[in-house]
Protein backbone atom coordinates (compact mmCIF):
# COMPACT_ATOMS: atom_id res chain seq x y z
CA UNK A 1 0.00 0.00 0.00
CA UNK A 2 2.26 2.73 0.96
CA UNK A 3 4.50 1.26 -2.19
CA UNK A 4 2.03 2.10 -4.00
CA UNK A 5 1.78 5.49 -2.71
CA UNK A 6 5.10 6.71 -3.08
CA UNK A 7 5.30 5.39 -6.48
CA UNK A 8 2.11 7.97 -6.95
CA UNK A 9 4.55 10.72 -5.61
CA UNK A 10 7.18 9.82 -7.28
CA UNK A 11 5.32 9.82 -10.66
CA UNK A 12 3.54 13.20 -9.56
CA UNK A 13 6.92 14.89 -8.07
CA UNK A 14 8.71 14.10 -11.10
CA UNK A 15 6.38 15.22 -13.83
CA UNK A 16 5.58 18.31 -11.66
CA UNK A 17 8.77 19.00 -11.39
CA UNK A 18 9.60 18.63 -15.53
CA UNK A 19 6.13 20.99 -16.41
CA UNK A 20 7.70 23.33 -13.39
CA UNK A 21 10.63 22.88 -15.38
CA UNK A 22 9.59 24.43 -19.22
CA UNK A 23 8.01 27.16 -17.59
CA UNK A 24 11.03 28.12 -15.59
CA UNK A 25 12.60 28.92 -18.82
CA UNK A 26 9.79 30.35 -20.62
CA UNK A 27 9.70 32.37 -17.62
CA UNK A 28 13.52 32.68 -17.71
CA UNK A 29 13.13 34.52 -20.96
CA UNK A 30 10.18 36.75 -19.82
CA UNK A 31 11.93 37.85 -17.10
CA UNK A 32 14.89 38.63 -19.37
CA UNK A 33 12.85 40.46 -21.69
CA UNK A 34 11.19 42.83 -18.88
CA UNK A 35 14.74 43.92 -17.70
CA UNK A 36 15.73 44.60 -20.63
CA UNK A 37 12.83 46.50 -21.88
CA UNK A 38 11.79 43.71 -24.60
CA UNK A 39 8.56 41.97 -25.58
CA UNK A 40 10.15 38.08 -24.92
CA UNK A 41 8.37 34.81 -26.67
CA UNK A 42 4.35 35.89 -27.23
CA UNK A 43 3.78 34.58 -30.63
CA UNK A 44 3.54 30.86 -29.93
CA UNK A 45 0.05 29.88 -28.38
CA UNK A 46 -1.47 26.72 -27.79
CA UNK A 47 -1.62 26.01 -31.80
CA UNK A 48 1.77 25.28 -32.00
CA UNK A 49 1.71 26.74 -35.46
CA UNK A 50 -0.57 24.21 -36.80
CA UNK A 51 -2.85 25.46 -38.99
CA UNK A 52 -5.89 23.11 -37.96
CA UNK A 53 -5.45 23.63 -34.34
CA UNK A 54 -4.92 27.29 -35.26
CA UNK A 55 -8.81 27.54 -36.59
CA UNK A 56 -9.32 25.83 -33.06
CA UNK A 57 -7.96 28.54 -30.38
CA UNK A 58 -9.09 31.27 -33.30
CA UNK A 59 -5.11 32.43 -33.94
CA UNK A 60 -4.62 33.83 -29.89
CA UNK A 61 -1.09 33.99 -28.56
CA UNK A 62 -2.01 33.03 -25.34
CA UNK A 63 1.09 35.20 -24.22
CA UNK A 64 3.30 32.87 -25.78
CA UNK A 65 2.12 30.46 -23.07
CA UNK A 66 2.63 27.31 -25.82
CA UNK A 67 6.75 27.98 -26.13
CA UNK A 68 7.67 25.68 -23.82
CA UNK A 69 5.32 22.46 -25.76
CA UNK A 70 6.90 23.59 -28.95
CA UNK A 71 10.58 23.61 -27.42
CA UNK A 72 10.05 20.66 -25.94
CA UNK A 73 8.46 18.91 -28.85
CA UNK A 74 11.39 20.33 -31.50
CA UNK A 75 13.98 18.57 -28.92
CA UNK A 76 11.81 15.39 -29.81
CA UNK A 77 12.08 16.10 -33.23
CA UNK A 78 15.27 17.42 -33.79
CA UNK A 79 18.50 14.83 -35.09
CA UNK A 80 21.13 13.86 -32.41
CA UNK A 81 24.36 14.39 -33.82
CA UNK A 82 26.52 12.53 -31.94
CA UNK A 83 30.11 13.21 -33.10
CA UNK A 84 32.45 10.97 -34.59
CA UNK A 85 35.72 11.42 -32.24
CA UNK A 86 33.19 11.20 -28.95
CA UNK A 87 34.12 8.96 -26.66
CA UNK A 88 30.50 6.66 -26.63
CA UNK A 89 29.85 5.27 -23.41
CA UNK A 90 30.98 8.34 -21.44
CA UNK A 91 28.82 10.77 -23.57
CA UNK A 92 25.95 8.26 -22.92
CA UNK A 93 26.12 8.38 -19.56
CA UNK A 94 26.98 11.81 -18.54
CA UNK A 95 24.13 13.40 -19.12
CA UNK A 96 21.78 10.69 -17.60
CA UNK A 97 23.92 11.52 -13.92
CA UNK A 98 23.07 14.92 -14.72
CA UNK A 99 19.20 14.62 -14.63
CA UNK A 100 19.51 11.44 -12.15
CA UNK A 101 21.35 12.63 -9.35
CA UNK A 102 18.91 16.16 -9.56
CA UNK A 103 16.09 14.47 -9.49
CA UNK A 104 17.28 11.66 -6.89
CA UNK A 105 17.95 15.03 -4.48
CA UNK A 106 15.01 16.35 -4.42
CA UNK A 107 13.43 12.97 -2.59
CA UNK A 108 14.04 14.19 1.22
CA UNK A 109 13.30 17.45 0.07
CA UNK A 110 9.32 18.10 1.88
CA UNK A 111 7.43 19.79 -0.69
CA UNK A 112 4.58 20.60 1.74
CA UNK A 113 3.18 19.66 5.54
CA UNK A 114 4.97 16.54 7.30
CA UNK A 115 3.78 15.10 10.23
CA UNK A 116 4.86 16.64 13.74
CA UNK A 117 4.53 15.76 17.77
CA UNK A 118 1.65 18.59 17.61
CA UNK A 119 0.27 17.28 14.22
CA UNK A 120 1.25 13.19 14.20
CA UNK A 121 -1.48 12.29 11.48
CA UNK A 122 -0.67 14.72 8.55
CA UNK A 123 -0.04 12.99 5.18
CA UNK A 124 3.81 13.15 4.80
CA UNK A 125 4.59 15.56 1.54
CA UNK A 126 7.64 13.91 0.58
CA UNK A 127 8.85 11.36 -1.60
CA UNK A 128 11.17 9.83 1.24
CA UNK A 129 9.73 10.79 4.78
CA UNK A 130 11.25 10.67 7.88
CA UNK A 131 15.05 10.42 6.76
CA UNK A 132 17.45 10.82 9.14
CA UNK A 133 20.09 11.60 7.60
CA UNK A 134 18.32 14.24 5.20
CA UNK A 135 20.28 17.22 4.28
CA UNK A 136 23.61 15.48 4.13
CA UNK A 137 21.60 13.23 1.69
CA UNK A 138 20.74 16.12 -0.31
CA UNK A 139 24.32 17.57 -0.42
CA UNK A 140 25.94 14.28 -1.15
CA UNK A 141 23.65 13.21 -4.22
CA UNK A 142 23.61 16.97 -5.69
CA UNK A 143 27.73 17.02 -5.39
CA UNK A 144 27.50 13.84 -7.40
CA UNK A 145 26.56 16.26 -10.30
CA UNK A 146 29.99 17.03 -10.82
CA UNK A 147 30.70 13.79 -12.03
CA UNK A 148 28.01 14.46 -15.35
CA UNK A 149 29.89 17.71 -15.65
CA UNK A 150 33.40 16.36 -16.23
CA UNK A 151 32.24 13.24 -17.42
CA UNK A 152 30.23 15.27 -20.64
CA UNK A 153 33.25 17.61 -20.98
CA UNK A 154 36.01 15.12 -21.46
CA UNK A 155 33.77 12.66 -23.45
CA UNK A 156 33.06 15.50 -25.98
CA UNK A 157 36.78 15.46 -26.44
CA UNK A 158 36.02 19.00 -27.56
CA UNK A 159 38.41 21.81 -25.97
CA UNK A 160 35.24 24.16 -24.97
CA UNK A 161 33.93 21.49 -23.82
CA UNK A 162 36.86 20.48 -21.74
CA UNK A 163 37.38 23.90 -20.42
CA UNK A 164 34.34 24.82 -18.98
CA UNK A 165 34.13 20.91 -17.90
CA UNK A 166 37.54 21.39 -15.50
CA UNK A 167 36.61 24.86 -14.75
CA UNK A 168 32.90 23.78 -13.79
CA UNK A 169 34.45 20.95 -11.75
CA UNK A 170 36.84 23.26 -9.62
CA UNK A 171 34.32 25.68 -9.17
CA UNK A 172 31.54 23.22 -7.74
CA UNK A 173 33.86 21.28 -5.44
CA UNK A 174 34.93 24.71 -4.23
CA UNK A 175 32.06 25.86 -3.11
CA UNK A 176 30.68 22.61 -1.65
CA UNK A 177 32.68 23.51 1.67
CA UNK A 178 30.92 26.92 2.17
CA UNK A 179 28.08 25.10 1.30
CA UNK A 180 28.48 22.76 4.15
CA UNK A 181 29.81 25.36 6.44
CA UNK A 182 26.67 27.36 6.31
CA UNK A 183 24.35 23.87 6.51
CA UNK A 184 26.24 22.61 9.69
CA UNK A 185 25.42 25.96 11.51
CA UNK A 186 21.54 25.18 10.76
CA UNK A 187 22.11 21.42 11.74
CA UNK A 188 23.61 22.53 15.02
CA UNK A 189 20.89 24.99 16.28
CA UNK A 190 17.99 22.21 15.48
CA UNK A 191 19.81 19.30 16.72
CA UNK A 192 18.70 17.62 13.75
CA UNK A 193 19.87 16.84 9.70
CA UNK A 194 15.76 15.70 9.08
CA UNK A 195 14.63 18.63 7.08
CA UNK A 196 11.54 18.14 8.10
CA UNK A 197 12.18 18.23 12.04
CA UNK A 198 14.14 21.65 10.96
CA UNK A 199 10.79 22.75 9.49
CA UNK A 200 8.93 21.62 12.74
CA UNK A 201 11.42 23.24 14.70
CA UNK A 202 10.92 26.89 13.02
CA UNK A 203 7.32 26.04 12.83
CA UNK A 204 7.00 25.45 16.54
CA UNK A 205 8.72 28.91 17.37
CA UNK A 206 6.74 31.35 15.20
CA UNK A 207 7.75 34.08 12.66
CA UNK A 208 10.73 35.38 15.01
CA UNK A 209 11.78 31.33 15.14
CA UNK A 210 12.86 31.39 11.40
CA UNK A 211 16.36 30.34 11.21
CA UNK A 212 17.25 33.55 8.89
CA UNK A 213 16.44 35.98 12.04
CA UNK A 214 19.74 34.09 14.24
CA UNK A 215 21.58 33.34 10.80
CA UNK A 216 21.40 36.18 8.00
CA UNK A 217 25.27 35.12 7.32
CA UNK A 218 24.58 31.68 6.56
CA UNK A 219 21.92 32.46 4.50
CA UNK A 220 24.47 34.58 2.46
CA UNK A 221 26.92 31.75 2.73
CA UNK A 222 24.21 29.12 1.45
CA UNK A 223 23.08 30.80 -0.96
CA UNK A 224 25.58 32.03 -2.62
CA UNK A 225 27.57 28.65 -2.55
CA UNK A 226 24.25 27.26 -4.16
CA UNK A 227 24.19 29.44 -7.29
CA UNK A 228 27.94 28.61 -7.91
CA UNK A 229 26.65 24.68 -7.65
CA UNK A 230 23.75 24.93 -9.69
CA UNK A 231 26.22 27.04 -12.09
CA UNK A 232 24.32 30.39 -13.11
CA UNK A 233 25.19 33.08 -13.45
CA UNK A 234 27.21 35.38 -11.88
CA UNK A 235 29.21 32.05 -11.87
CA UNK A 236 28.17 30.34 -14.89
CA UNK A 237 32.05 29.96 -16.10
CA UNK A 238 31.72 26.72 -17.24
CA UNK A 239 29.43 27.58 -20.06
CA UNK A 240 30.04 31.37 -20.72
CA UNK A 241 28.84 31.88 -23.99
CA UNK A 242 31.58 34.50 -25.22
CA UNK A 243 34.45 32.12 -24.32
CA UNK A 244 33.17 28.64 -24.28
CA UNK A 245 30.62 28.50 -26.81
CA UNK A 246 28.22 26.62 -24.63
CA UNK A 247 31.01 24.56 -22.49
CA UNK A 248 30.37 21.18 -21.25
CA UNK A 249 27.81 20.68 -23.27
CA UNK A 250 28.98 22.22 -26.60
CA UNK A 251 28.74 18.67 -27.90
CA UNK A 252 25.42 17.49 -27.05
CA UNK A 253 22.10 17.94 -28.96
CA UNK A 254 18.42 17.30 -28.99
CA UNK A 255 16.94 15.29 -26.11
CA UNK A 256 20.94 15.04 -24.61
CA UNK A 257 21.15 18.46 -24.18
CA UNK A 258 17.71 18.97 -22.70
CA UNK A 259 18.66 16.54 -20.12
CA UNK A 260 21.70 18.63 -18.90
CA UNK A 261 19.31 21.67 -18.70
CA UNK A 262 16.23 19.62 -16.91
CA UNK A 263 19.37 18.78 -14.28
CA UNK A 264 20.03 22.75 -13.45
CA UNK A 265 16.90 23.93 -13.51
CA UNK A 266 15.71 21.20 -11.50
CA UNK A 267 18.74 21.51 -8.99
CA UNK A 268 17.53 25.01 -8.74
CA UNK A 269 14.30 24.42 -7.84
CA UNK A 270 15.68 21.91 -5.18
CA UNK A 271 17.78 24.79 -4.03
CA UNK A 272 14.97 27.28 -3.67
CA UNK A 273 13.18 24.60 -1.86
CA UNK A 274 16.22 24.49 0.50
CA UNK A 275 16.50 27.78 1.08
CA UNK A 276 12.96 28.27 1.82
CA UNK A 277 12.93 25.07 4.47
CA UNK A 278 16.11 25.73 5.98
CA UNK A 279 16.22 29.38 6.32
CA UNK A 280 12.34 30.95 5.77
CA UNK A 281 10.87 28.51 8.27
CA UNK A 282 9.60 26.12 5.48
CA UNK A 283 5.93 25.71 5.37
CA UNK A 284 5.00 28.13 8.79
CA UNK A 285 3.55 31.30 7.54
CA UNK A 286 2.20 33.73 10.73
CA UNK A 287 -1.46 33.19 11.13
CA UNK A 288 -2.47 31.67 8.12
CA UNK A 289 0.16 28.99 8.21
CA UNK A 290 1.04 27.89 11.83
CA UNK A 291 1.88 24.82 13.46
CA UNK A 292 -1.27 24.30 14.71
CA UNK A 293 -3.75 25.44 11.91
CA UNK A 294 -6.37 22.62 11.16
CA UNK A 295 -8.98 24.61 9.00
CA UNK A 296 -9.85 22.84 5.85
CA UNK A 297 -7.45 23.30 3.22
CA UNK A 298 -4.81 24.62 5.61
CA UNK A 299 -2.48 21.48 3.63
CA UNK A 300 -3.33 23.08 0.53
CA UNK A 301 -2.51 26.65 1.84
CA UNK A 302 1.02 25.15 3.74
CA UNK A 303 2.12 23.43 0.24
CA UNK A 304 0.80 26.89 -1.55
CA UNK A 305 3.20 29.11 0.90
CA UNK A 306 6.67 26.89 0.46
CA UNK A 307 5.94 26.90 -3.22
CA UNK A 308 5.56 30.62 -3.47
CA UNK A 309 8.47 31.28 -1.09
CA UNK A 310 10.44 28.80 -3.48
CA UNK A 311 9.05 30.32 -6.56
CA UNK A 312 10.01 33.96 -4.91
CA UNK A 313 13.68 32.71 -4.52
CA UNK A 314 13.89 31.13 -8.43
CA UNK A 315 12.70 34.63 -9.34
CA UNK A 316 15.67 36.01 -7.60
CA UNK A 317 18.09 34.25 -8.76
CA UNK A 318 16.63 35.03 -12.98
CA UNK A 319 16.71 38.84 -11.65
CA UNK A 320 20.42 38.27 -10.03
CA UNK A 321 21.64 36.84 -13.71
CA UNK A 322 20.44 39.62 -15.79
CA UNK A 323 21.30 41.90 -13.02
CA UNK A 324 25.31 40.80 -11.77
CA UNK A 325 28.34 40.68 -15.05
CA UNK A 326 30.17 37.03 -14.26
CA UNK A 327 33.18 36.80 -12.40
CA UNK A 328 36.23 36.46 -13.55
CA UNK A 329 37.68 32.79 -12.73
CA UNK A 330 40.60 34.10 -9.97
CA UNK A 331 37.84 36.23 -8.44
CA UNK A 332 35.31 33.34 -8.17
CA UNK A 333 38.35 31.12 -6.33
CA UNK A 334 39.02 33.83 -4.55
CA UNK A 335 35.69 34.44 -3.13
CA UNK A 336 35.37 30.87 -2.38
CA UNK A 337 38.55 30.30 -0.77
CA UNK A 338 39.40 33.39 1.31
CA UNK A 339 36.25 34.96 1.46
CA UNK A 340 33.22 32.50 2.21
CA UNK A 341 35.43 29.29 3.93
CA UNK A 342 36.78 31.81 6.65
CA UNK A 343 33.70 33.42 6.76
CA UNK A 344 31.90 30.27 7.44
CA UNK A 345 34.04 28.75 9.92
CA UNK A 346 33.96 31.80 11.81
CA UNK A 347 30.29 31.93 12.23
CA UNK A 348 30.46 28.18 13.24
CA UNK A 349 32.78 28.83 16.02
CA UNK A 350 30.55 31.47 17.57
CA UNK A 351 27.62 29.87 17.21
CA UNK A 352 29.27 26.74 18.87
CA UNK A 353 29.76 29.20 22.38
CA UNK A 354 26.33 30.39 22.03
CA UNK A 355 24.98 26.51 22.03
CA UNK A 356 27.78 25.83 24.50
CA UNK A 357 26.84 28.43 27.17
CA UNK A 358 23.22 28.23 26.11
CA UNK A 359 23.02 31.97 25.77
CA UNK A 360 20.48 33.40 23.81
CA UNK A 361 19.73 33.07 20.07
CA UNK A 362 19.57 36.56 19.02
CA UNK A 363 22.81 36.74 20.12
CA UNK A 364 23.97 35.32 16.55
CA UNK A 365 22.18 38.38 14.77
CA UNK A 366 24.83 40.90 16.31
CA UNK A 367 27.51 38.56 15.76
CA UNK A 368 26.33 37.86 12.13
CA UNK A 369 26.09 41.67 11.04
CA UNK A 370 29.55 42.07 12.67
CA UNK A 371 30.74 39.68 10.74
CA UNK A 372 29.40 40.62 7.35
CA UNK A 373 30.77 44.03 7.78
CA UNK A 374 34.10 43.46 8.95
CA UNK A 375 34.18 40.91 5.73
CA UNK A 376 33.09 43.65 3.84
CA UNK A 377 35.23 46.63 5.19
CA UNK A 378 38.45 44.44 5.19
CA UNK A 379 38.00 43.33 1.81
CA UNK A 380 37.63 46.62 0.06
CA UNK A 381 40.87 47.47 1.51
CA UNK A 382 42.77 44.74 0.18
CA UNK A 383 41.31 45.28 -3.27
CA UNK A 384 41.90 48.75 -2.80
CA UNK A 385 45.62 48.28 -2.14
CA UNK A 386 45.46 45.80 -4.41
CA UNK A 387 44.08 48.26 -7.43
CA UNK A 388 46.97 50.80 -6.64
CA UNK A 389 49.57 47.76 -7.26
CA UNK A 390 47.79 46.83 -10.66
CA UNK A 391 47.34 50.86 -11.37
CA UNK A 392 51.42 51.35 -11.32
CA UNK A 393 52.11 48.30 -13.31
CA UNK A 394 49.77 49.84 -16.11
CA UNK A 395 51.45 52.63 -16.03
CA UNK A 396 55.01 51.66 -15.85
CA UNK B 1 14.38 -4.57 5.68
CA UNK B 2 12.67 -6.42 2.55
CA UNK B 3 10.31 -3.40 2.42
CA UNK B 4 13.63 -0.89 2.30
CA UNK B 5 14.87 -3.15 -0.35
CA UNK B 6 11.59 -2.96 -2.20
CA UNK B 7 11.87 0.75 -1.65
CA UNK B 8 15.43 1.01 -3.46
CA UNK B 9 14.16 -1.12 -6.07
CA UNK B 10 11.29 1.17 -6.90
CA UNK B 11 13.53 4.52 -6.56
CA UNK B 12 15.91 2.72 -9.38
CA UNK B 13 13.16 1.02 -11.36
CA UNK B 14 11.56 4.69 -11.85
CA UNK B 15 14.40 6.54 -12.31
CA UNK B 16 16.33 4.25 -15.16
CA UNK B 17 12.36 3.77 -16.78
CA UNK B 18 12.48 7.62 -16.96
CA UNK B 19 15.68 8.14 -18.54
CA UNK B 20 15.29 5.49 -21.27
CA UNK B 21 11.79 6.20 -21.88
CA UNK B 22 12.70 9.98 -22.94
CA UNK B 23 15.91 8.48 -24.77
CA UNK B 24 13.75 6.05 -26.40
CA UNK B 25 11.09 8.42 -27.60
CA UNK B 26 13.65 10.43 -29.11
CA UNK B 27 15.07 7.92 -30.99
CA UNK B 28 12.31 6.53 -32.36
CA UNK B 29 10.95 9.87 -33.75
CA UNK B 30 13.94 11.54 -34.65
CA UNK B 31 15.90 11.67 -38.07
CA UNK B 32 19.21 10.21 -38.66
CA UNK B 33 21.35 11.52 -41.34
CA UNK B 34 24.92 11.59 -40.46
CA UNK B 35 27.49 13.45 -42.47
CA UNK B 36 31.82 13.77 -42.15
CA UNK B 37 31.36 17.75 -41.60
CA UNK B 38 28.59 17.04 -38.99
CA UNK B 39 30.67 14.73 -37.05
CA UNK B 40 33.57 16.93 -36.69
CA UNK B 41 34.85 18.59 -33.79
CA UNK B 42 32.72 21.82 -33.05
CA UNK B 43 35.71 24.74 -32.88
CA UNK B 44 33.57 27.29 -34.97
CA UNK B 45 34.85 26.10 -38.27
CA UNK B 46 38.47 26.26 -37.66
CA UNK B 47 40.00 22.49 -38.33
CA UNK B 48 40.92 20.98 -35.46
CA UNK B 49 44.43 20.44 -34.36
CA UNK B 50 45.36 18.03 -32.09
CA UNK B 51 42.72 16.22 -29.66
CA UNK B 52 41.63 17.40 -26.81
CA UNK B 53 42.51 14.71 -23.94
CA UNK B 54 45.75 16.49 -22.83
CA UNK B 55 47.21 17.37 -19.53
CA UNK B 56 45.62 19.78 -17.97
CA UNK B 57 46.67 22.88 -15.51
CA UNK B 58 48.09 21.52 -12.33
CA UNK B 59 45.98 24.21 -10.47
CA UNK B 60 42.78 22.32 -10.64
CA UNK B 61 44.68 19.27 -9.52
CA UNK B 62 45.54 21.31 -6.20
CA UNK B 63 42.18 22.56 -5.61
CA UNK B 64 41.31 19.23 -6.12
CA UNK B 65 43.40 18.19 -2.98
CA UNK B 66 42.46 20.93 -0.68
CA UNK B 67 38.65 19.82 -1.44
CA UNK B 68 39.52 17.15 -0.14
CA UNK B 69 40.69 17.57 3.15
CA UNK B 70 38.10 20.17 3.75
CA UNK B 71 35.48 18.38 2.78
CA UNK B 72 36.16 15.66 5.23
CA UNK B 73 36.68 17.69 8.22
CA UNK B 74 32.78 19.42 7.10
CA UNK B 75 32.03 15.50 6.95
CA UNK B 76 33.34 15.09 10.36
CA UNK B 77 31.60 17.83 11.48
CA UNK B 78 28.08 17.00 10.78
CA UNK B 79 27.85 14.30 13.64
CA UNK B 80 29.22 16.30 16.11
CA UNK B 81 26.67 19.51 15.07
CA UNK B 82 23.46 17.10 15.84
CA UNK B 83 24.44 16.38 19.07
CA UNK B 84 26.37 19.70 20.24
CA UNK B 85 25.05 20.89 23.18
CA UNK B 86 22.61 18.93 24.50
CA UNK B 87 24.79 17.38 26.98
CA UNK B 88 24.82 20.90 28.26
CA UNK B 89 20.89 20.04 29.21
CA UNK B 90 21.61 17.52 30.84
CA UNK B 91 23.89 18.84 32.87
CA UNK B 92 20.93 20.93 34.22
CA UNK B 93 20.33 19.21 37.05
CA UNK B 94 16.50 20.65 37.48
CA UNK B 95 15.55 19.02 33.99
CA UNK B 96 12.53 17.33 34.37
CA UNK B 97 12.23 13.40 33.87
CA UNK B 98 10.46 13.32 30.50
CA UNK B 99 12.90 15.72 28.73
CA UNK B 100 15.51 14.18 30.13
CA UNK B 101 14.65 10.90 28.82
CA UNK B 102 14.64 12.84 25.61
CA UNK B 103 17.79 14.02 25.44
CA UNK B 104 19.49 10.70 26.93
CA UNK B 105 17.61 8.59 23.87
CA UNK B 106 18.97 10.78 21.35
CA UNK B 107 22.90 10.63 23.00
CA UNK B 108 22.75 6.89 23.77
CA UNK B 109 22.33 4.15 21.44
CA UNK B 110 19.71 2.03 22.63
CA UNK B 111 21.93 -0.83 23.06
CA UNK B 112 24.51 1.03 25.56
CA UNK B 113 24.14 0.17 29.43
CA UNK B 114 24.39 2.74 32.30
CA UNK B 115 22.36 5.01 30.78
CA UNK B 116 19.81 4.79 33.83
CA UNK B 117 21.88 7.26 37.01
CA UNK B 118 19.63 9.42 38.69
CA UNK B 119 19.46 13.24 37.16
CA UNK B 120 22.25 14.67 39.60
CA UNK B 121 24.78 11.78 39.00
CA UNK B 122 24.28 12.74 35.31
CA UNK B 123 24.29 15.77 35.76
CA UNK B 124 27.87 16.23 36.79
CA UNK B 125 29.07 13.54 34.16
CA UNK B 126 27.60 15.29 31.29
CA UNK B 127 28.91 18.96 32.69
CA UNK B 128 32.76 17.81 32.21
CA UNK B 129 31.75 15.88 28.77
CA UNK B 130 30.82 18.47 27.36
CA UNK B 131 33.74 20.64 28.51
CA UNK B 132 36.04 17.95 27.29
CA UNK B 133 33.48 18.07 23.86
CA UNK B 134 34.25 21.60 23.49
CA UNK B 135 37.78 21.15 23.87
CA UNK B 136 38.47 18.35 21.70
CA UNK B 137 36.46 20.37 18.54
CA UNK B 138 38.45 23.03 19.38
CA UNK B 139 41.84 21.39 19.32
CA UNK B 140 40.38 20.05 15.76
CA UNK B 141 39.68 23.35 14.31
CA UNK B 142 42.55 24.90 15.56
CA UNK B 143 44.74 21.83 13.68
CA UNK B 144 42.11 23.18 10.70
CA UNK B 145 43.30 26.53 10.79
CA UNK B 146 46.99 26.00 11.09
CA UNK B 147 46.68 23.81 7.82
CA UNK B 148 44.29 26.62 6.22
CA UNK B 149 46.89 29.46 7.19
CA UNK B 150 49.54 27.74 5.93
CA UNK B 151 47.62 26.80 2.29
CA UNK B 152 47.47 30.58 2.12
CA UNK B 153 50.74 31.62 3.08
CA UNK B 154 52.01 29.18 0.72
CA UNK B 155 49.89 30.74 -2.32
CA UNK B 156 48.62 27.95 -2.95
CA UNK B 157 44.51 29.58 -2.24
CA UNK B 158 45.60 32.09 -5.07
CA UNK B 159 44.37 31.33 -8.87
CA UNK B 160 46.74 34.03 -10.57
CA UNK B 161 50.85 33.56 -9.86
CA UNK B 162 52.84 35.96 -11.33
CA UNK B 163 55.63 36.15 -8.86
CA UNK B 164 57.92 38.45 -11.29
CA UNK B 165 55.34 40.91 -12.05
CA UNK B 166 54.15 41.27 -8.44
CA UNK B 167 57.70 41.87 -6.66
CA UNK B 168 58.43 44.73 -9.41
CA UNK B 169 55.56 46.31 -9.02
CA UNK B 170 55.54 46.07 -5.39
CA UNK B 171 59.16 48.22 -5.51
CA UNK B 172 57.37 50.69 -7.94
CA UNK B 173 54.85 51.53 -5.27
CA UNK B 174 57.92 52.10 -2.90
CA UNK B 175 56.91 48.97 -0.41
CA UNK B 176 59.11 46.10 -0.34
CA UNK B 177 57.19 43.03 -1.53
CA UNK B 178 55.84 40.20 0.96
CA UNK B 179 58.86 37.99 1.52
CA UNK B 180 57.03 34.59 0.14
CA UNK B 181 57.47 36.61 -3.00
CA UNK B 182 61.52 36.97 -2.91
CA UNK B 183 62.08 32.84 -2.02
CA UNK B 184 63.92 32.12 -4.85
CA UNK B 185 62.85 30.13 -7.63
CA UNK B 186 61.93 26.44 -7.59
CA UNK B 187 64.70 25.67 -10.26
CA UNK B 188 67.75 26.52 -10.57
CA UNK B 189 70.31 26.88 -12.66
CA UNK B 190 73.23 24.61 -12.85
CA UNK B 191 76.17 27.11 -12.45
CA UNK B 192 79.03 25.87 -13.67
CA UNK B 193 78.68 23.17 -15.58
Amino acid sequence: MSLLVTFVIIVVVMTAILGINSYLILLERKTAAWIQDRVGPNRVGFDLGLPFLKRLTGGFHFWGLGQPIADGLKFLFKEQVVPAHVDKVLYFVAPCVAVITALLSFAVVPFGPTPTSANPDVFPFVIAPNIDIGIVFVFAVSSLAVYAIILGGWASNNKYSMIGALRSSAQIISYEIPLGLSILVVAMMTGSLNLEKIVARQAEDGFFGWNIWFQPLAWLIFFTAALAETNRLPFDLPECEQELVGGFHTEYSAIKFVMFFLGEYTHMITVSYLTAILFFGGWHFPFIAEGDSTYPGATAVKILVLAGKAALFIFFIMVLRWSLPRFRYDQLMRLAWIVLIPLGLLNLVFAMFVRHWELSRWWLLPISVVLFVAAGLIGTLVSTQEKRVIGHAHQA
Amino acid sequence: MPTLLAYCLLFTVVGVGFILVHLLIGKIVRPAKPEPEKLAVYECGEPTIGTSWVQFDLRFYVIALLFVIFEVEVAFFFPWAVVFGKLNALGDAGLDEASRQQVVQALVPPHVEGAAQSAAEMADVAVTLGWIALADILVFFGVLLVGYAYLWRRGDLNWVRSVEEEVKTWRQVGAEPPPELLKPPAVEVAQGA
